[in-house]
């Protein structure tokens, strides 16, 4: 037997001849050691020995050309192949630890955030498309521009359905909706009252054009009869739990009895509306009796067509001019006086306009007075479509850094590899299978970071979101991208790196590895730039928004409580009763029953009506859109407004009734010059049977007093004309207080209503939530949008931290001789970040003004608006620039403060 | 005298097969020997074809391996799979046949 001695001294022989090939390294070892052993029985010396078998093998290049034909035989098994790739590449994995796992966490994250992005871009690209009618389902909308008027409305007069469907045989069916606001409900035999949003009244022919689907009763006679109501699934289980609804009656606002004819399945989320009840719009209760009205101009009803199949609807939008002037001319004509006409109101650069949207655009692409709920925006979609490509791509690069950045290491591997005649494609086919490898595992976690935030992200996007386990169009997706990241991912490294010469790598021309800093550089620079463009955008959108929260408003929206349907304390003077009951409270200062509120919302009872300069004729060129708002005498000390000029209402003057309050900028649209105190407006007081406003019917008010202007709607628009009137209009009761203790305000309150109505409920909110709750999804939208900087953030630092660890670690040597030298630590440290400092503020400069054009952009939609100004960037950049070098300076630390002898001494 | 190796070239496998199912359980060096003393050494494998040869049917499945430890060294005994023993009885038979033809061509009597 050979010594242990003479068995090393044959492994490294062998070693130094070439023999490397795992495959048949042990064997040859053992073989050679084998035939040695014979030979030295045989009375040779070890050397001898050594030498004739070596011989017997052909010496080093019989052994190499063995160990060539060995490698080969073993390449051309696929199976084999494919598991020594794995192999290998798990080996790799392993044995760089922390860059594995920088890479496997950073592109999980990426891929996470990407795919909840995507979730979120189907579920909103997916919207109402459950109609399978959808493509042929159009809505009209109205555009009106006249004088200093500009309208555009998705609201029709109630005679526009059946005149258009009478005229257009293209059109097979049409359903209009009216809206009325909330309801208070309950079923017939209780006493209780339940406060009800998602009410309408619509027509029979609801359940032709959209596929709703009906559980109970008939969808083709439930909306015929009058007084009667269809109910969604979730209402009949609310009102009648336990037993069938149909045939029960509902009493909706303590005066309407209506019965259940039929109830549907809930209508999804994904669409643009969420009907839980649905009333007859046929009989005598007012609000069926508006929908019989011929009157085109009063625009309350969303209207909706479903062509037949074939029918263009491009084609019957070009005739919709001759219909306005069949239909509209007339009636406005009437009203204005005789000499009006449609052509000519256009010729002086007006607009009556109709047009159609496809049923599927109205969620992304229509943003109209009078939607039936708030829709989402095009623009977020593309805008987080695009933040979710950024974060990939930034996911992306890290791997494609880490990868060609530890070539350097791996240069030796891959020359010792080509010598030993491994073909190019075979390099690339590893290292590819090594990225396709991390990305397979990143997609794994990715999934489960996904699982778990899904529910974060619903919260903040008020989404029901959720992974589609179920569909296989989800995996095959998921594969395709595992597939495609990695093979991008892995390409430029798997080219960098098999394009190594082995003999400049072997010779010790490791440094190519560091060639690449150029395009490193870059890369790096490019992820920084994304992450300061996204900082300063969220930074942006949260300023904007708290300027607007934080603007003078004109009027004082804090500790302002406001009591919501008081209409329910009817009848008449009990909600007076309750405003002076509440008034005896200590800390409430003053209170108004009202139903316009200065915020939007759904219970700001809105209303807009045309006037003109009184004394004058109407014509198109003087009318003006007012709103106009019926208030109490104390509706302006309540809310906090300012009377510039003139006095507010009071009760003591008799002739109040007819008297009106303008806002600032009401006075010059009426032209009414220096002086307007005591002038008149007028506007058209009732409707000839025809409908038309009835020109002989007018009634003027007179103006004594200007409010100082206040913003009533979001700050994405001015402030347009505004008129308040002395008139009884119990929608809500507002009142002031003066103390830190909302709750037991809210609780006195509250027992005061509990007495005066017991059976219905107690609805309250204050006005500074309401006004706050007008920007929810710009709200959302910085929310998301600091999530989503900072996942960025967080991505690119990781590829920096790994970055520089592996510089760090490249110059360990140089490092250590510094020190020898006498470098200090912070000399060192500064060395070490300079060169990624300069990267930064490199992206710093680009990403500069890509996000002023950006955050430039978004503003422009608002028309008050905060000063961006250049101390946003300067903290974005600072902001990158600390974490970054936070990251950084933890790896220079260590690298400098590490003893040098440890670093020169091994080699 | 020895035999060419341009003869033996297609051979080897048959050879090897043929040794590892007359000898059951081997290994590398052993095979060599094993083919030596059979032919009274006028075959003489290089050392260096074996393997590669033993490789390709390991990968084909003919053969399967398992790893023994002695002292400092690993070595690698080869084993016939079901499917090797009769490839190499086909293997043998076939050569045999091969060998009549070659008499026939060559026009010389077979002893």
């Amino acid at each position: 037997m050979l010594t242990h001695e003479q068995i090393n001294f044959v492994i490294k022989d062998l070693n130094y001849r070439g023999i490397v090939a795992e495959e048949i390294q042990e064997e040859l070892i053992d073989h050679v050691c084998s035939a040695i052993e014979t030979k030295i029985n045989n009375g040779k010396n070890f050397i001898e020995a050594y030498h004739e078998v070596l011989k017997t093998f052909g010496h080093t290049g019989g052994l190499r050309e063995a160990q060539h034909q060995t490698i080969q035989i073993e390449n051309q098994k696929t199976k084999i192949m494919i598991k020594n790739y794995l192999t290998i590449a798990w080996r790799n994995l392993r044995k760089q630890g922390i860059y594995s796992f920088i890479n496997i966490t950073g592109l999980a994250i990426g891929v996470a955030a990407c795919l909840v992005i995507v979730l979120f871009i189907v579920d909103e690209l997916s919207f109402d498309a459950y109609n399978t009618k959808a493509d042929r389902i159009y809505r009209v909308n109205e555009e009106i521009k006249f004088g200093g008027n500009h309208i555009k409305l998705c609201q029709n007069g109630a005679p526009f359905a059946s005149a258009a469907q009478q005229d257009y045989p293209e059109i097979e069916a049409t359903v209009r909706f009216r809206s009325h606001g909330s309801y208070l409900v309950r079923p017939a035999n209780a006493t209780q009252n339940i406060k009800e949003w998602n009410v309408i009244w619509t027509d029979s022919t609801f359940f032709k054009i959209f596929s709703v689907n009906v559980l109970e009763g008939n969808p083709n006679t439930a909306l015929r009869e009058p007084a009667s109501v269809v109910i969604s699934k979730k209402m009949a289980q609310k009102y009648f739990p336990g037993k069938s609804a149909l045939g029960e009656s509902l009493i909706l606002d303590n005066k309407y009895n209506a019965k259940v004819t039929a109830v549907y399945e809930d209508i999804p989320p994904s669409s643009h509306f969420h009907f839980d009840i649905m009333i007859a719009q046929v009989g005598d209760w007012p609000a069926a009796k508006e929908a019989q009205s011929v009157s085109f101009l009063s625009e309350n009803f969303n209207t909706y067509l479903l062509l037949k199949e074939g029918a263009d609807a491009k084609l019957l939008e070009k005739k919709m001019p001759g219909f306005l002037k069949k239909y509209f001319g007339p009636q406005i004509a009437s009203a204005l006086g005789s000499d009006f006409t449609m052509d000519k109101f256009l010729e002086n650069g007006n607009k009556w306009e109709i047009t159609f949207t496809p049923l599927l655009n109205i969620h992304l692409h229509s943003d109209l007075k009078g939607e039936l709920e708030s829709n989402g925006s095009i623009t977020y979609v593309y805008l987080f479509g695009i933040i979710a490509v950024f974060i990939l791509v930034i996911a992306c690069i890290n791997f494609m850094n880490l990868s060609t950045a530890r070539s350097s290491n791996r240069a030796k591997e891959v020359g010792v590899r080509k010598v030993m005649g491994s073909l190019r494609s075979h390099l690339m086919r590893q290292f590819l299978t090594e990225s396709i490898l991390v990305t397979l595992f990143s997609f794994m976690v990715a999934l489960g970071i996904a699982y778990l935030f899904l529910p974060v992200f619903n919260n903040l996007s008020l989404k029901h979101l959720q992974l589609p386990w179920a569909s296989s169009s989800f995996y095959f997706v998921l594969i395709t991208g595992v597939l495609m990241i990695g093979l991008l991912a892995g390409l430029y490294p798997s080219f960098f790196l098999s394009a190594f010469k082995p003999v400049n790598v072997l010779k010790g021309h490791v440094s190519l590895g560091m060639k690449s800093g150029l395009i490193r550089s870059a890369l790096v620079v490019f992820q920084f730039v994304i992450s300061i463009s996204l900082i300063v955008g969220a930074i942006s959108v949260n300023r904007q928004l708290n300027f607007i929260q934080n603007k003078k408003l004109g009027f004082e929206k804090n500790q302002v409580i406001i009591v919501h349907d008081a209409y329910a304390l009817r009848p008449f003077p009990n909600v007076q009763t309750f405003k002076n009951e509440v008034l005896k409270i200590n800390h409430i200062e003053k209170g108004t029953i009202s139903g316009p509120l200065p915020v939007e919302g759904p219970d700001s009872y809105r209303n807009n009506n045309t006037y003109w300069k009184g004394g004058n004729q109407p014509t198109p060129n003087n009318l003006v859109g007012l709103q106009s708002w019926d208030v109490d005498a104390d509706y302006t000390a309540t809310m906090g407004m300012k009377i510039k000029t003139g006095r507010g209402f009071s009760t003591e003057f008799i002739s109040d009734s007819s008297a009106v309050i303008l806002n600032e900028t009401a006075i010059p649209m009426f032209s009414l010059g220096e002086n307007p105190i005591g002038q008149k407006i007028s506007t058209f007081d009732g409707n000839r049977p025809d409908g038309s406003p009835d020109p002989d019917k007018i009634r003027s008010w007179t103006i004594i007093g200007i409010i100082e202007n206040f913003h009533f709607s979001t700050m994405k628009e001015g402030i347009t004309p505004l008129g308040l009137f002395l008139n009884k209009s119990d929608g809500n009761v507002s009142f002031k207080f003066n103390s830190a203790n909302t709750k037991e305000v809210v609780q006195s309150i509250e027992k005061v209503w509990k007495q005066l109505a017991p059976a219905q409920p107690f609805q309250y909110s204050f006005l500074d939530e309401d006004f706050r709750k007008m920007y929810s999804s710009e709200q959302r939208l910085s929310q998301i949008f600091f999530v989503f900087a900072g996942l960025a953030i967080i991505i690119a630092c990781l590829g920096l931290f790994a970055l520089t660890a592996f510089t760090a670690e490249q110059r360990t040597k140089e490092i250590g001789i510094r020190k020898v030298l006498g470098a200090s630590v912070r000399s060192i440290v500064v060395l070490l970040s300079k060169e990624f400092g300069k990267l930064i503020i490199i992206a710093f400069v680009i990403a500069a003004p890509l996000a002023w054009l950006g955050v430039d952009w978004w503003l422009k939609s608002y028309t008050y608006k905060t000063e961006i100004g250049v101390a946003v960037y300067l903290a974005a950049g600072a902001v990158a620039f600390v974490i970054a070098w936070l990251t950084m300076g933890y790896q220079s630390i260590r690298a400098a403060s590490s003893d040098p002898v440890k670093s020169l001494r091994a080699e | 005298m020895t035999h060419s190796s341009e003869l033996l070239k297609g051979t080897l496998q048959t050879i090897v097969l043929k040794v590892l199912k007359d000898h059951g359980k081997t290994y590398g060096y052993e095979i060599t020997q094993r083919v030596k003393e059979l032919s009274d050494g006028s075959i003489v494998l290089t050392e260096g074809a074996l393997y590669p040869t033993l490789h390709k049917l390991e990968a084909e499945g003919l053969l399967k391996t398992e790893r023994i430890m002695i002292g400092k060294r690993v070595r690698k005994y080869y084993v016939l799979t079901p499917i090797g023993k009769s490839e190499a009885k086909e293997r043998v038979s076939e050569f045999m046949e091969f060998i009549k033809t070659m008499g026939n061509v060559l026009q010389v009597q077979l002893s």
